[in-house]
């Protein structure tokens, strides 16, 4: 990483005059959980000072400042990451865009919505639905910043029909880090312009500039909506079936994999046991949870006879249809929940989202379970079966610290070198920050970590944004 | 065979119910509805029992036309039979005529062997219609039970739960049984179930198909309560974060506020 210098009285006393007095947060002023995101297990790291930003002219205010005087600015929103992003490894600034929660104006003729980066998805996708659109992109943690989602290019749920967030941002309003602002994209369906400086903006994790302002794209919100929980004895028949719902012209909105461990934990933390461990009382291996958008009943009943067919064709235990308001809150609120279930019977845990194509989901499964088996860490998992991005965390209540990582990192070392021997990718939505780094630069390969490298020196020649994240430029100098 | 009757109820969602402040009654238009969630425990309940012990179950309800919707959600997860009461003549009523309402109507379709209810609704929270279905029925009640331990010769043991423990209870039939949730979790209907409700009969029953029935004894005039004004709590002052920069000064704003309450 290169070097800063530290944040010095007068320096202060400039940043403090951009965002005024009750917004600059100094020594034992800094909310502590500005060290750390929702994985703590990579460290925590205070920050000098921290910043709650308003406007994009008062970030642009800070960047001057912070680049004038070489020191580093992490950019924060809610804080929900799982890599490590918004963490400031070497102090300097803390860049908070969490008051930057407003929502500017529906364009209902374009159908795209102007918004702050600090709006809460679940804010974003509320408000939305109130003007009948809805925010395809639907991350499980929902009190995530739309920010947040776009500088790791959040995918979620949904992605299987609407794609990610990257393919719902029309432009960008972005400060550089020497303080210049600019414009990226515009409101156009499509655009063949030069070099797509946008969507490199979109999950660069605050390492090429601070996003201030942007417009999404939104689409009419589906009339009516089910889904068919699908029960399988094994994991193996259970994935098999993701390229038999699509083949057969299903188009499903979502098709989310849950393996029976996950299933208890997460009953046994909501209270409610939506999802079933047994089905005439034979034991459930694992589970599809596949949901179907559309114009009317009929439309979404005939998808899921069909469905059914299928399913019963592909040794499926049975085809279990949540279709009530109170099954599908139950059914999603549980689905919601697996995280933090996992988190709240764990005391130590680590994870990793890799993404592989959806035919070695079983290969991949069966091999880390192998891995946790030989080094003594339970393993839990869920994600995205519909695009292969599987959310495999490393949990133990036993071990200490030190042992729990090392033997993590044997765990996370062959399984991001068995993700690779599938083709697969690191990182499939919570992406790299400081703690998957090392892992990207193996799966892309020197030539083309370089070329990151290069790219985030053109954007950020002192190297002051979000140091040692994603690229760290100064590794491959 | 055992007939089972299981007492349904559709409301309004109550989490988007809102009250007008002026009138001080609810605002259910456009509000989405859903089947009384303790309702469907005490199915789950009557389900596990039919699972054991063979049986029928029927459903019955009272309300409005749409409040098939509730029969037919009940019906695709283990009911076999429905019956709606339904009818201006019925609007109004309070829990006294609508337990006898409902009772006057299971009459019709034959004896029951066991009645199962949720233990109250989520809009009116009276908790009163168990009880006075089992006086009209003329049934023991056993109140929130835990497990349905066993049904032979006539009599139902089952294990309820109390505030100090649990307790065991031997009732004979007719019987009606309120549940505890904890152990009757709704389960999803399977795809099959699910279609065949939604064409399935339902008995439907106005004022004047239930014999023997006394207007007097229905509705608004059965009544033996009326809701003169509702309205909502008071709500307790949101609290205030003190953030002042650091620890210290918290703490000196903190003694300062309660100070300036009386509190200290």
């Amino acid at each position: 990483m290169a070097t800063y210098n530290k944040v010095t009285p007068e320096i202060a006393k400039r940043l403090k005059a951009v965002v005024g007095e009750k917004r600059f947060y100094q020594g034992e002023g800094i909310d502590p959980n500005y060290s750390h995101d929702e994985m703590p297990i990579y460290g925590k790291y205070m920050p000098e000072i921290a910043v709650d930003v308003e406007t994009t002219e008062e970030v642009s205010g800070i960047m001057k400042i912070c680049s004038e005087n070489k020191i580093p600015v992490t950019c924060r929103g809610a804080g929900t990451g799982l890599v490590g992003g918004c963490v400031p490894l070497p102090g300097g600034v803390v860049l908070c865009t969490r008051r930057m929660n407003k929502i500017l104006h529906y364009d209902m003729d374009n159908l795209v919505v102007r918004i702050q980066p600090g709006v809460l998805l679940k804010d974003l996708a509320a408000d939305a639905l109130a003007h009948g659109l809805m925010y395809p992109p639907d991350p499980g943690e929902k009190t995530a910043t739309v920010g947040g989602n776009i500088a790791t290019n959040a995918g979620g749920m949904r992605a299987v029909k609407y794609g990610v967030t990257r393919d719902y941002v029309l432009a960008l309003t972005v400060v550089l880090a020497d303080g210049r602002i600019i414009e990226l994209g515009k409101t156009v369906c499509k655009t063949s312009s030069g070099y797509s400086l946008l969507h490199l903006m979109v999950g660069s994790e605050g390492t090429l500039g601070i996003i201030t302002e942007m417009t999404m794209k939104l689409i009419p919100n589906p009339v009516c909506d089910v889904s068919c929980l699908v029960p399988f004895r094994d994991v193996d028949s259970c994935i098999s079936f993701v390229p038999k719902i699509k083949l057969a012209n299903l188009d499903p909105q979502s098709i989310e994999f849950m393996d029976s461990d996950i299933v208890t934990s997460s009953a046994a933390f909501t209270g409610n046991p939506i999802f079933p461990e047994t089905v005439n009382n034979e034991e459930v291996g694992a589970s599809l949870l596949v949901t179907f958008v559309g114009t009317d009943e009929e439309e979404l009943d005939q998808k899921m006879i069909k469905l059914g067919r299928i399913a019963e064709e592909a040794g499926a235990m049975d085809v279990l249809v949540v279709a009530t308001s109170s099954n599908k809150k139950a059914a999603w609120s549980a689905r919601s929940s697996f995280l933090t279930a996992i988190e709240a019977d764990t005391k130590l845990i680590d994870e990793m989202d890799v993404v592989v194509p959806v035919d070695k989901i079983p290969a991949f499964l069966i091999y880390i379970r192998g891995l946790g088996e030989e080094q003594g860490i339970r393993i839990r998992n869920f994600g995205h079966a519909g695009d292969g991005n599987l959310h495999i965390y490393c949990c133990s209540n036993d071990l200490e610290v030190e042992e729990f990582k090392r033997r993590v990192k044997v765990i996370m070392d062959k399984a991001y070198a068995k993700c690779a021997e599938l083709e697969g990718q690191v990182s499939g939505e919570h992406a790299i920050g400081h703690a998957k780094m090392g892992y990207l630069r193996e799966s892309v390969g020197e030539d083309v970590f370089r070329l990151m490298g290069e790219i985030k020196k053109v954007f950020d020649p002192d190297y002051i944004l979000n140091p040692g994240k994603v690229c760290d430029a100064t590794l491959v100098r | 065979m055992l007939n089972i009757l299981v007492c349904v109820k559709q409301i309004p969602d109550v989490d988007l119910v809102k009250m007008d402040p002026e009138t001080g009654n609810l605002i259910r238009t456009g509000v989405p509805t859903l089947t009384n969630p303790l309702d469907l425990n005490a199915l789950e309940a009557a389900v596990q029992v039919k699972e054991r012990y063979g049986g029928e179950i029927t459903l019955i309800t009272m309300g409005p036309p749409m409040a098939e919707e509730t029969l037919r959600e009940c019906l695709a997860v283990g009911g076999d039979d429905a019956i709606l009461i339904t009818g201006r003549p019925f609007g109004g009523a309070d829990t006294l005529s609508t337990s006898y309402s409902i009772v006057m109507a299971a009459d019709m379709k034959g004896k029951f062997d066991l009645i199962f209810c949720g233990k109250e609704t989520m809009d009116g929270a009276t908790g009163q219609m168990a009880s006075q279905l089992a006086e009209r029925f003329d049934a023991s009640q056993i109140s929130c039970c835990f497990t349905v331990d066993e049904i032979a010769d006539g009599k139902v043991r089952a294990t309820r739960t109390l505030e100090t423990g649990k307790e065991v209870v031997e009732a004979t039939m007719p019987c009606l049984i309120t549940v505890e949730k904890d152990n009757f979790y709704g389960r999803l209907p399977n795809l099959k179930a699910y279609l065949d409700s939604k064409t399935a009969p339902i008995t439907t029953y106005t004022e004047n198909d239930i014999d023997g029935l006394d207007l007097r004894l229905i509705g608004v005039p059965g009544s033996g309560t009326i809701v003169p004004k509702i309205y909502p709590p008071e709500l307790p002052e949101p609290g205030q974060i003190i953030r002042t920069g650091s620890p210290k000064t918290d703490v000196s704003r903190l003694l300062e506020l309660l100070a300036e309450k009386g509190s200290i």
